[in-house]
């Protein structure tokens, strides 16, 4: 596409409204996925690589669920529940032994993980033709569309930002009005304390990774209808999530969302429009999304909503 | 040729004989430590330099990649194992460095820069994409200084991210998309009189290059240098208050980790594919340096050396074991769990890597283990002994 082809921004309101909400949508699912790495994040100091590929893997159950005819709100129900148990499984099988080694060592021992949940996936699923079409929810399907006054909206990303939103309210009310939310975030804060404080640390920690799981495998439910499901849907997604959690600051569950969508309206708005005489046009969006996030990170290094660390010498 | 050693052709047999006459010199009970480390390094130098004999072009090729990686590898653990600065796009400065040297290689008109009124020979090239390659390092490493662990980490793995389609955009140099050839140097004259085929010429230079940057690293990490970044990484207050300037050593870092980047970017498209394109250095590739390292040591130039090996080796093993236990295709099929299953469980075992167990075999007395087994029933029964006298008052 051409600067001349390029529709300018200020000349098409409409087209720019509906590339900024579907910008929220798809920033949504970054955000999710963010999320999930930021929960891990806040109690471990870990990256979780292998974040995308467990929702893949998941997400992966919930087709064949489809493909036995269950119903899209019970296998919602039943993968959300798999995936819970698939984190604390981890957990404890995996990252237990490695707790206590420097942090690169349970890096990589993600990413052994990222290679197995992929290539699982890919064993199980990846007999028959691939990639497999996933149901869009109830809500509304992949192809139709909302006609808003200001803009128009495919119902399935109106679902994604119903669904993102209620996910982070069930958060913030586990996390803000329950006494298990204060015994995570005490260990988050403080493992020592938490535990003098008579919080099974262990259990806590099992139910961060099984809650984070759940996060990402509705990341990976609400994105398999717009890309597929392949054995490489969940990298590109991760990737951006990784840039959403560092861009709204790593220790941070509501920067994630907002890094999320940020990062999602700027990568469909570089892909649309020219500013002025620029249009760098849709090969390099991707390029600059992640040197915008460079940028914020240059001006706060621990992103927008992080806490710097404060360290006694 | 007949074999020496019966048995000995095959690659992997081969490289197994190289790394256990290493360990059985190192560890060998005469002499002293110092010197039987030399020995033991010369025989294993000798062995891997008599592999491309034996072992055929495609496994040579392999070596030759092995090289070209274990570059990379030197280059980030002096980053990450020496310094503390994690880099996940190291991938980006390879291609830096392979860009480089094809366009001076072969392309040399788009920037007009010529040498003796042509292309550049390969070895200006080559320090041509390492110095390139470093001075975006530079560039990198400055604004760098602000951001600390895992924000570093996704800063880095967004530069490899964005650089193929950077490298994909601007197309008048680059070649786009279909990329560019570069001419494959030939067998130096001053070589002549040993009749070395270009796969063997190719491998002696990626060893020459690797035991020349292993020997860098080795003078610079036993420098003021070395012990500068060691004290970065283990406080960068207290290296402060001692009076290192913590910026200008992480720089330095950044830099001479990305010029080993670029040479071995350089080395892989001169000696290896003699092609580079904007996918030559995938995203996982560029992740499984990191992997390689921690996975070979960090801070130990073993433990990088055996990180190339990782990189390329690991999956052919991880094959190899799968068809082992899953059968041919299944096996074949599931490498990646193996793979998998291999880096959770060296995590485990040996924290310290392969370098650092290595070391760790060094330092273990099999008489004190023995001797701590033969006490044990008797420390059993004092313990049985006491817990009964408790639990009955």
């Amino acid at each position: 596409m051409d600067l001349l082809l390029a529709p300018q921004i200020w000349d098409n309101t409409k087209l720019f409204l509906d590339q900024v909400v579907a910008g929220v949508a798809t920033g949504s699912i970054y955000g999710l996925v963010a999320l999930a790495i930021v929960l891990i994040y806040r109690s471990t100091d870990v990256i979780n690589f292998a974040q995308g590929e467990m929702a893949l893997f998941v997400t992966f159950v919930g087709w064949s669920l489809v493909q036995a005819d269950v119903d899209y709100i019970f296998m919602f129900i039943l993968v959300l529940a798999l995936a819970g148990a698939l984190g604390a499984f981890v957990e404890l099988t995996v990252i237990r032994p490695v707790e206590n080694a420097p942090v690169l060592n349970i890096v990589i021992v993600t990413l052994g993980l990222f290679t197995i949940f992929n290539s699982l996936a890919l064993f199980i699923w990846g007999q028959g033709e691939l990639p497999k079409s996933f149901p869009a929810t109830p809500i509304g399907g992949e192809l139709d569309t909302f006609d808003f006054e200001l803009f128009t909206l495919r119902q399935h990303r109106f679902a994604i930002i119903i669904i993102a939103c209620g996910v982070m309210m069930a958060l913030y009310f586990l996390f803000n009005h329950t006494k298990l939310g204060l015994a995570m975030r005490a260990t988050a804060h403080n493992q020592v304390a938490a535990r003098l404080m008579g919080i099974n640390v262990g259990r806590m920690l099992m139910l961060g990774w099984a809650l984070a799981s759940m996060a990402g495998a509705v990341g990976g439910m609400l994105v398999a209808p717009i890309i597929f499901l392949d054995g490489t849907t969940m990298f590109r997604v991760i990737l951006y999530a990784f840039a959403a959690a560092v861009l709204g600051g790593l220790d941070s569950p509501p920067g994630a969302i907002v890094g999320g969508i940020a990062i999602g309206i700027t990568d469909n708005i570089v892909r649309t429009f020219a500013l002025g005489p620029i249009f760098i046009g849709p090969d390099l969006a991707s390029a600059a999304a992640l040197l915008i996030l460079v940028a914020v990170l240059l001006i706060k290094p621990t992103g927008l909503f992080g806490h710097q660390a404060v360290r006694r010498v | 040729m007949p074999n020496i050693i019966p048995g000995i052709e095959s690659f992997t047999e081969m490289l197994v004989w190289a790394a256990v006459a290493g360990l059985a010199i190192r560890f060998a009970p005469i002499g002293q430590p110092k010197i039987r480390i030399w020995v033991a390094i010369a025989v294993v130098l000798l062995i891997v330099g008599y592999m491309p004999f034996e072992v055929g072009t495609y496994r040579t090729g392999q070596l030759t990649t092995i090289g070209a990686w274990a570059l990379v590898a030197l280059g980030l653990n002096l980053l990450t194992g020496w310094s503390g600065q994690i880099s996940l796009g190291h991938g980006a400065f390879v291609l830096i460095g392979a860009y480089t040297a094809a366009i001076l290689g072969d392309n040399v008109e788009q920037i007009g820069m010529y040498v003796d009124g042509g292309q550049w020979p390969w070895w200006l090239a080559m320090l041509a994409a390492g110095c390139v390659s470093g001075f975006v390092g530079l560039l990198v490493g400055i604004p760098s200084l602000r951001l600390t662990g895992p924000y570093l980490a996704v800063a880095t793995l967004a530069l490899i991210i964005a650089a193929p389609s950077v490298f994909e955009h601007y197309d008048e140099y680059t070649g786009g998309r279909n990329g560019l050839r570069a001419p494959q140097p030939g067998v130096p004259g001053f070589l002549d009189f040993l009749g070395l085929e270009r796969s063997e010429w190719f491998f002696f230079l990626a060893m020459f290059l690797v035991i020349l940057g292993a020997a860098g690293l080795w003078a610079i990490s036993n420098s003021k240098w070395g012990r500068a970044f060691v004290a970065v990484r283990e406080s960068e207050v207290a290296a402060q208050a001692m009076g290192v300037s913590v910026a200008r050593y992480k720089v330095f870092a950044f830099s001479m980790s990305a010029f080993y980047a670029g040479v071995a970017g350089a080395l892989y498209v001169f000696a290896v594919s003699g092609y580079v394109g904007p996918q030559t250095i995938a995203v996982a590739l560029s992740i499984n340096f990191l992997t390689a390292i921690v996975i070979g040591g960090l801070g130990s130039i073993m433990g990088a050396i055996i990180g190339g090996f990782v990189v390329v080796l690991l999956p052919d093993v991880s094959t190899d074991i799968g068809s082992l236990f899953l059968g041919e295709q299944d096996g074949a099929r599931l490498w990646p769990t193996v793979y998998g299953l291999i880096l959770i469980l060296v995590m485990i075992l040996m924290p310290y890597g392969m370098a650092g167990f290595i070391n760790r075999l060094g330092h273990t007395r099999p008489g004190r283990h023995l001797r701590s087994l033969r006490e044990l029933p008797d420390r059993i029964s004092t313990r049985m002994t006491e817990l009964r006298e408790r639990a009955a008052p």
